[in-house]
């Protein structure tokens, strides 16, 4: 609509009537240009900056608040998690402002920890982002560039109450709040028997052409899991946490697979986007097998939008899947409000709404639970692998959209 | 008008009292300004920007490997044939449809015509992403449109996820705008010139190829200018109801660049769909030039 004024504009000038007072005209032109041409210049900055101004203004205001930014991504299933959690915590604590930056999966997380490392490069700091939160892959990559900064329980009482493995794995640098894992989701009506076997399940999917769906890997981590699944199928299972490029060359056998499947998936050769884009088809019953996130599927059953009939399973060895991690930037000032909401996260009403809410596995162990979430969780917990292969991820997604999908 | 007034200014310039003229000129150039500000500093500087960004590659030194690729990776080749296909069948969709309509509401009276000039706005002020998913609703493989023609025994073709898929919704979102454009052009147009024409016997076909496309041309072509634009750089269709293979170049440029990351070829292809908008754009351009000329 804005160009299209333009060519409109531009005619009277053509024959510029003699204005009484030109001037004023011109003045009133020009200001009013200069004033867009003020917001545009600024926009950038303002834009970066009105986390923390915003933050601040109201730490002023207050006296005593502390306010500090918590950037997170996923779903939308995460931003209700922790629109659910921040009144919580704020009731019990009104001197912590917690300050949340949602970024929807699949439209650049990533840049959020590119921020954090320039920031850091650059010595200003934390970059305005204190709290992070995301999968394994940045918990390796920050300790390795140094950006994380480790947790204790001194500080956070309630890691305590996380399994001391888990928090041996990443060397307390980061904090497994829940986790979730890739599963399949099936419509009980038709599949009597699903695959439980990754063989199984390739060769039912040709034996079924077209009740097979999995979504574009670029768009959500249920097809990532799946592409990953296959590509790393045949490959030693060192290699799931190896992320030099020298195993690509292994690959070749792995997209071979998945060309193969290619017809025999929905619609010869559709991958839908995003995790929720299979669901809707398995919804409506146009598939009848997918890849989904277990804590997405079991929410919209709870919710009613998936119909009763749709059934998990977990295959063995198991699709990708692990916890997600908290990560403190190192460079933060605000670690004491952080250390406190941190705390808050790992107690057990907090990870009763994980359960509830969002269908998650608790990051704290099961002991913890009150015993009618423990039975929820008997057993499935360790259905899943993590994978750790770092930036071979995009390399996947790109070799999928050149080979798969465009084959 | 910018250059003549330049000329009148240089012409000028040597006499110590400022003509009215010159002080015109002069004023028509800075209220020019401004607006030129604007469009340096939030289109021009942007587009030399990324048109740097593009050249580099990657290791320091600067070529056009960025331009190679876009011609010579098989995906990315058919991703521009597709977009342009799905442009110019829209672009001609839309004139096809919009033109009758402007045409029917302009020449016709009665409730029909009430009732279309009433509601052909409507797509206009429903939200986009709202629109597509109603799209995906109707068109999908068990949406209800595909449920309604089941019942006779027809099966409804892919739609969603498929080039068709993208071309209806840009028809949905294009139509209500040109059908505008053009009424306001034909409205333009006197009736007594097609009446007297009709008067001295001239057939229907010939009335519209003679009279109302000349006569209309100038906003034919900026509506055209404004489909092929939109459609080209359209993002939300496509990347909802769109194949996953071949791509429109806007969502496999969100693709490279959040992605996959990299942020030079992304600069080289928003570089190149830029170009490919820029032929239209200096056509139009010249198109309207040359009729100032002849005014002049």
């Amino acid at each position: 609509m804005m160009s299209f004024k333009k060519p409109m504009l531009k005619k009277p000038m053509f024959k510029m009537p003699v204005f009484k007072k030109p001037l004023f005209t011109l003045l009133g032109v020009a200001g009013l240009s200069m004033s867009l041409l003020a917001g545009c210049g600024s926009g950038g900055d303002t834009s970066a900056s009105a986390q923390s101004g915003s933050g601040q203004g109201k730490a002023a205001a207050v006296g005593e608040t502390t306010s500090f930014n918590f950037y997170f991504t996923g779903s939308q299933n995460v931003k209700d998690l922790w629109d659910t959690l921040k009144p919580m915590f704020e009731e019990e604590h009104p001197e912590i402002d917690v300050n949340m930056v949602y970024i929807p999966s699949g439209t650049g997380a990533e840049p959020t920890y590119d921020r954090i490392k320039a920031a850091k490069q650059a010595g200003k700091g934390s970059g305005d982002i204190d709290l992070y939160e995301d999968s394994i892959t940045y918990v390796a990559q920050g300790t390795k560039d140094g950006i994380w900064s480790q947790v204790s329980e001194s500080d956070i009482p309630n890691l305590s109450n996380v399994s001391a493995d888990t928090m041996k794995d990443v060397d307390n640098y980061a904090i497994p709040y829940r986790s979730s894992a890739v599963v399949l989701a099936y419509d009980s009506t038709k599949v009597s028997s699903p695959p439980t076997t990754l063989d199984e399940l390739l060769s039912w999917i040709k034996a079924n052409p077209e009740q097979f769906a999995y979504n574009d890997p670029s768009t959500g981590g249920s097809g990532s899991s799946f592409v990953q699944t296959i590509v790393y199928k045949d490959l030693p299972e060192e290699d799931i946490h190896n992320s030099d490029p020298s195993v690509m060359e292994k690959w070749e056998s792995g997209f071979n697979t998945l060309k193969e499947i290619g017809p025999f998936v929905y619609g010869q050769g559709i991958y839908p986007k995003k995790n929720q884009g299979t669901l809707d088809l398995l919804m409506n019953g146009e598939v009848s097998i997918i890849p989904a996130w277990s804590d997405m599927v079991l929410q919209q059953l709870n919710e009613g939008l998936l119909p009763d009939t749709i059934k998990m399973q977990q295959i063995t060895p198991g699709f990708n899947g692990g916890p997600t991690y908290l990560m403190v930037n190192g460079e933060s000032t605000k670690k004491e409000a952080i250390n406190e909401f941190l705390n808050f996260v790992l107690s057990p009403e907090a990870q009763a709404v994980i359960v509830e809410k969002m269908n998650g596995f608790p990051g704290i162990e099961l002991s913890n639970m009150p015993q009618e979430m423990q039975d929820k969780f008997d057993g499935v917990a360790d259905g899943f692998r993590t994978f750790n292969i770092g930036d071979l991820g995009t390399e996947i997604n790109k070799r999928w959209q050149s080979d798969v999908a465009a084959q | 008008m910018s250059s003549k007034s330049l000329i009148d200014a240089g012409k000028v310039s040597g006499r110590k009292t400022i003509s009215p003229e010159t002080k015109q000129s002069l004023l028509g150039l800075a209220m020019v300004l401004p607006s030129f500000a604007i469009l340096l500093v939030v289109v021009i500087i942007p587009i030399i920007q990324s048109f740097f960004l593009s050249l580099s590659n990657g290791e320091g030194g600067y070529d056009l490997s960025r331009y190679t690729y876009l011609f010579t990776d098989k995906g990315m080749r058919s991703n521009i044939i597709f977009t342009l296909r799905v442009t110019v069948i829209t672009c001609v969709l839309v004139m096809l449809v919009s033109y009758s309509l402007a045409i029917y509401m302009r020449f016709n009276q009665g409730p029909i015509v009430n009732l279309i000039r009433k509601t052909y706005m409507i797509p206009l002020f429903i939200p986009g992403v709202i629109a597509t998913y109603g799209l995906i609703n109707l068109l999908g493989n068990h949406g209800w449109l595909a449920r309604l023609i089941g019942l006779v025994g027809l099966e409804l073709p892919r739609i969603i996820f498929d080039q068709k898929g993208i071309i209806i919704a840009n028809l949905w979102f294009n139509i209500p705008f040109t059908t505008m454009l053009l009424s306001s052009a034909l409205a333009g147009i006197p009736s007594s010139v097609i009446e007297s024409a009709k008067d001295v016997g001239v057939g229907r076909l010939t009335l519209f190829t003679k009279f109302i496309f000349p006569l209309s041309y100038k906003t034919f072509l900026v509506a055209i200018t404004f489909v092929f634009m939109g459609v080209i750089g359209s993002f939300t269709a496509p990347y909802l109801i769109g194949p996953n293979s071949p791509q429109m170049l806007g969502v496999s440029m969100q693709q490279v660049f959040s992605v996959f990351q990299e942020r030079e070829q992304a600069a080289a292809i928003a570089f190149f769909s830029f170009l490919l908008c820029s032929v239209l754009g200096a056509f139009y351009i010249r198109s309207m030039a040359e009729e100032e000329k002849a005014k002049m």
